[in-house]
C-alpha cells in the first residue's frame, strides 16, 4: 500500500509538468473547448443583451437589443435597454428615432441623438421607460443605454 | 517529539555540484527554449536579443537554484522581475492604445476589457445559475479573454497549487520587493486574526458580487488597478472607488511590506489567495517539517513572509493552508527539516528528487507564463533608453 | 395567494440580496441550526416590520412614493447607510471583536449583555427597507388595495412568499465547529457594511448605483 502511495505520489508530480506544457502548448485549444463546452457568454449586464431587431435608415441602422432585467435567478426589477447607431456609409447630425422595444405597435420612446455634439434626449412613452444611463461613442457609432424599470 | 538542541550543521544537502546541476538544468533548458520560441526564432535582431537575455536569465537562475541550493532567493529574482515588466508592457499598450491607463466606457460596452485571474471567485456562482460571466471582456480571442485565463488558472491549479500566488502571478512580485527592501522589520508584532481577512474578502465579493451581479473587487478594491488600468474618474462614485485602491495599493503593497518584511497584499488581503488554498487540496506538492530533524529552533515562523508557519504546525510537521511555496522556510531552516514534499511519500525520502521535481513544474510554468511579458517589458524599456519612448 | 405567489417567485431575488447581510451574521455567531432559525426569525421579524410598515404608509398615501427617483434614491441610500453601520458595528463591536484592532469597551459591553433580538430585528428592518426590486412592485401593488386590511395582508403574504428562499440560511450552523469561520463571518461582515456605506453614500451624494 505504502509502496502504491509512493508510486501514485510520483507519478502524479511528473504529471504535473506535463500539465503546465499542456497548459501553455494546447492553450487556444483548450479555451476554445472550454468556451463552447460550457455554453458561457458575457453577460447582458456587460454585453447589452442580443440584438432583437433592427432598423434600416439608408446610410446607418438603428439595431435594437432586448431589454436586460436579467437577475441571478429570474428577473430584477430594474434594468436597461441598448440602442446602437451604427454607420452604413455615414451618421448624419442629428438622429431621431422612434423605438419600439416591446412589439405591441405603440411607441416606447423617442431619441434625439445629436451625433456632433454627442448629446441625446429620451421623451418616455411608456411608464417603464426612465432615463438615459449611458451614451457613449463607440468605433464609428453610438451606444445609449436607457434605464428601464417594470411595471405592473 | 521535537529535539531540543543548538542549531547543527544541514543535515540534508540540496546544493549539488556544478556538473551536476548543469546535468538536471538541461531538461528545463531545452524545455524552456521550447516554449519561449514557441516554434519561431524571431528574426528582429532587437528581438532575437531580448529572448537571448530572456533565455539566459531564466536558465542562470535555475541552474544556480540546484547549484546553491536556494529556491527563494532566485525565485524572487524572477518573480520580481516578471512583476515590474508586467507593469511596464501593460502600462506600455494602454498609452499606445488609448494614450491612458484610463478604461474608457467605450471599451467597457465593446466588451474589450482583458480578464485577470482575480476576477474568477466572483464569476463562479453567477456563471453556475446564469450561465454568463460578469465581466466585460472577450470570452475567446484578443488579449487576455476569460477562456485563455481560465485554462491558466485551471492548469496553475492542478499543478501548483496554491504555488501560484509565489510562481505565477504577474501582481505578487510587487509587494514581494518591497517586502525586501528593508534588513530587518520595524513592525515585528501581527495579530495572526488577520490571516482571516482574505476569507472574509473572498466571502464578501462572492456573497455580493452574486447579488448584484457585478464583479465587486475589481470595482471597488483591487489595488492593482493603480499599475493596470482604471475606470475613467467622471462620477463621484468612480471617484470614492479611486481613492480606495489607491490607498490599497500604497498601504497594502508598499507601506506595510515595507515595515513588516511580509507579504502582506498577496497574505492578508487578496481572495485569490483562499481560492488557491482550496485548489491546493488536490495539488500533490506541499511543505512539510520532518521533526526527527527539526531543532525547533523557530527560524521558519520568523521568516515565513505569508505568517504560513506556526510554532503549532510545525510540531504537526506542516505548513499552514495559506503556505504559497516560495522556499523561504526551506532555505532558511538550518538543519534541513523543511523541504518541499511530494504526497503520498515519505517525509524523510528522496528530499532532493521531490525539490527537483517542485522546482520543474513551478519554475518552468513560471518562465513560460512571463517570457512573453518580460520580453515585450524589456523591448520597451531598450526602446525608452535608444528613442526616448516607450511607445 | 396574490401576494404569497408574488412573494414566492421575486424570493430568489430577496434572498441573494439579504444573502451579504445574513450570512456573514451566521456564521460570526457560530451557533447551531436551532439557535440559527430562532435569529432568522428575528431577521425576518425586522424585514415584517420594514414591510408592514410600508404597507399602512403606502396605504395612507394611496401612491407609490418609491417610484419617484430622487426619494427613492435617498431612501434607499440612508437603508444602506443604516445598514452599513449595523454590520460594521457588528464586525468592530459584537460579542467576540472579529477586528484584531477594535476597542470601544463600553458599548461592546452593553449590546452583548442585553438586546441581541434589538440587533437583528434592526438589521432585518434596515434590510427590509432597502426596496429590493419585488418589495417595489409590492408596495405599488399595496397602494392600490382598497382598505388598510388588505394592504396589511398583501404585505404579509408577499413577506412570508419571499422568505421561503431563506430557509436554508440556519443551515450554517452545522459549520460552527470552525472557529475561523466565526472570524471570517464577522470580517465579512464589516466589509459588506463598508460595501453598503459607499453605495448608500453614493446614493445620497444623488449618484445612481448602476
Amino acid at each position: 500500500m505504502k509502496r502504491a502511495l509512493k508510486i501514485a505520489g510520483y507519478t502524479w508530480a511528473v504529471t504535473c509538468i506535463v500539465a503546465v506544457l499542456a497548459t501553455f502548448i494546447g492553450n487556444n485549444y483548450f479555451n476554445a473547448k472550454l468556451a463552447s463546452a460550457t455554453g458561457i457568454t458575457i453577460s447582458p449586464w456587460f454585453s447589452g443583451g442580443e440584438i432583437v431587431g433592427s432598423i434600416d435608415h439608408g446610410t446607418y441602422k438603428t439595431v435594437i437589443r432586448r431589454p436586460v432585467f436579467d437577475g441571478l435567478i429570474g428577473e430584477r426589477k430594474e434594468g436597461f435597454i441598448q440602442i446602437e447607431w451604427q454607420p452604413v456609409t455615414v451618421l448624419p447630425p442629428v438622429i431621431e428615432d422612434r423605438i419600439d422595444f416591446t412589439g405591441d405597435g405603440k411607441e416606447d420612446f423617442a431619441f434625439r441623438l445629436d451625433t456632433t455634439a454627442g448629446t441625446g434626449a429620451l421623451t418616455p412613452r411608456n411608464p417603464s421607460v426612465i432615463a438615459i444611463q449611458t451614451l457613449v461613442k463607440v468605433n464609428q457609432g453610438w451606444v445609449a443605454r436607457i434605464q428601464l424599470r417594470k411595471v405592473s | 517529539m521535537m529535539k531540543e538542541h543548538p542549531p547543527q550543521e544541514k543535515t540534508v544537502e540540496v546544493r549539488q555540484s556544478a556538473g551536476k546541476s548543469f546535468l538536471f538544468a538541461l531538461p528545463m533548458m531545452l524545455l524552456t527554449l521550447m516554449m519561449m520560441l514557441g516554434g519561431r526564432i524571431p528574426s528582429d535582431p532587437q528581438q532575437l536579443f531580448v529572448f537571448a537575455v530572456t533565455y539566459l536569465f531564466f536558465n542562470v537562475l535555475f541552474f544556480l537554484m540546484l547549484h546553491t541550493g536556494k529556491t527563494d532567493r532566485y525565485r524572487a529574482i524572477a518573480f520580481i522581475t516578471f512583476s515590474l515588466l508586467f507593469v511596464v508592457s501593460f502600462v506600455s499598450h494602454m498609452f499606445e492604445a488609448r494614450g491612458s491607463m484610463s478604461l474608457s466606457h467605450e471599451k467597457i460596452i465593446l466588451c474589450e476589457v482583458p480578464f485577470c485571474h482575480l476576477v474568477i471567485p466572483m464569476t463562479l456562482i453567477p456563471a453556475a445559475f446564469t450561465k454568463t460571466i460578469i465581466f466585460p471582456g472577450m470570452i475567446t480571442g484578443g488579449f487576455a479573454s476569460i477562456a485563455s485565463m481560465f485554462v491558466i488558472w485551471i492548469g496553475a491549479s492542478l499543478s501548483m497549487g496554491r504555488g501560484w500566488c509565489s510562481w505565477g502571478c504577474f501582481f505578487g512580485g510587487l509587494d514581494d520587493a518591497f517586502s525586501r527592501i528593508l534588513k530587518k522589520p520595524l513592525l515585528r508584532k501581527i495579530n495572526p486574526r488577520w490571516t482571516y481577512l482574505p476569507w472574509a474578502v473572498l466571502l464578501a465579493i462572492v456573497l455580493t458580487a452574486a447579488a448584484f451581479l457585478s464583479p465587486t473587487y475589481c470595482t471597488w478594491l483591487c489595488p492593482f488597478k493603480t499599475v493596470t488600468e482604471f475606470q475613467a474618474v467622471t462620477s463621484f462614485k468612480i471617484l470614492v472607488q479611486t481613492i480606495i485602491f489607491v490607498s490599497l495599493f500604497i498601504a497594502l503593497v508598499i507601506v506595510l511590506p515595507l515595515l513588516t518584511k511580509r507579504r502582506i497584499q498577496c497574505s492578508l488581503f487578496c481572495p485569490f489567495g483562499p481560492m488557491q488554498a482550496l485548489t491546493n487540496r488536490i495539488n500533490v506538492f506541499d511543505v512539510r517539517i520532518d521533526p526527527d530533524i527539526c531543532t525547533n529552533c523557530k527560524r521558519c515562523v520568523k521568516a515565513c513572509p505569508t505568517l504560513s508557519i506556526t510554532e503549532e504546525s510545525v510540531r504537526a510537521g506542516r505548513t499552514l493552508m495559506s503556505c504559497m511555496k516560495c522556499g523561504t522556510c526551506v532555505d532558511v531552516c538550518p538543519s534541513g527539516a523543511a523541504a518541499f514534499h511530494v504526497r503520498g511519500t515519505p517525509v524523510e525520502e528522496n528530499r532532493n528528487m521531490k525539490r527537483l521535481l517542485f522546482l520543474y513544474v513551478a519554475f518552468l510554468f513560471l518562465a513560460t507564463f512571463s517570457a512573453g511579458m518580460i520580453q515585450d517589458g524589456l523591448s520597451r524599456i531598450i526602446r525608452l533608453i535608444t528613442t526616448g519612448s516607450m511607445i | 395567494m396574490q401576494g404569497f405567489v408574488l412573494g414566492l417567485s421575486s424570493g430568489a431575488v430577496c434572498a441573494a440580496y439579504c444573502a451579504p447581510v445574513l450570512v456573514p451574521y451566521l456564521l460570526g455567531e457560530g451557533r447551531s441550526v436551532l439557535q440559527n432559525f430562532s435569529a432568522l426569525l428575528q431577521f425576518l421579524l425586522g424585514r415584517l416590520l420594514g414591510y408592514l410598515s410600508f404597507a399602512v404608509f403606502a396605504w395612507g398615501i394611496h401612491t407609490s412614493l418609491p417610484q419617484d427617483i430622487v426619494h427613492r434614491n435617498l431612501l434607499i441610500g440612508a437603508a444602506y447607510v443604516i445598514l452599513s453601520g449595523l454590520l460594521i458595528f457588528y464586525s468592530f463591536f459584537k460579542a467576540g471583536r472579529a477586528c484584531p484592532s477594535a476597542g470601544g469597551q463600553g458599548i461592546d459591553h452593553w449590546l452583548r449583555d442585553s438586546r441581541p433580538s434589538l440587533f437583528l430585528l434592526s438589521m432585518g428592518l434596515a434590510t427590509g427597507l432597502n426596496f429590493c426590486p419585488p418589495f417595489l412592485l409590492a408596495v405599488a401593488t399595496a397602494a392600490e388595495q382598497a382598505s388598510l386590511l388588505q394592504s396589511v395582508l398583501f404585505f404579509l403574504t408577499f413577506f412570508l412568499g419571499t422568505s421561503v428562499f431563506l430557509i436554508p440560511a440556519p443551515f450554517l450552523g452545522l459549520l460552527r465547529g470552525f472557529y475561523a469561520l466565526h472570524v471570517i463571518g464577522k470580517m465579512a461582515a464589516g466589509l459588506i457594511g463598508a460595501y453598503y456605506l459607499f453605495i448608500g453614500a453614493t446614493m445620497l451624494a444623488g449618484g445612481f448605483f448602476r
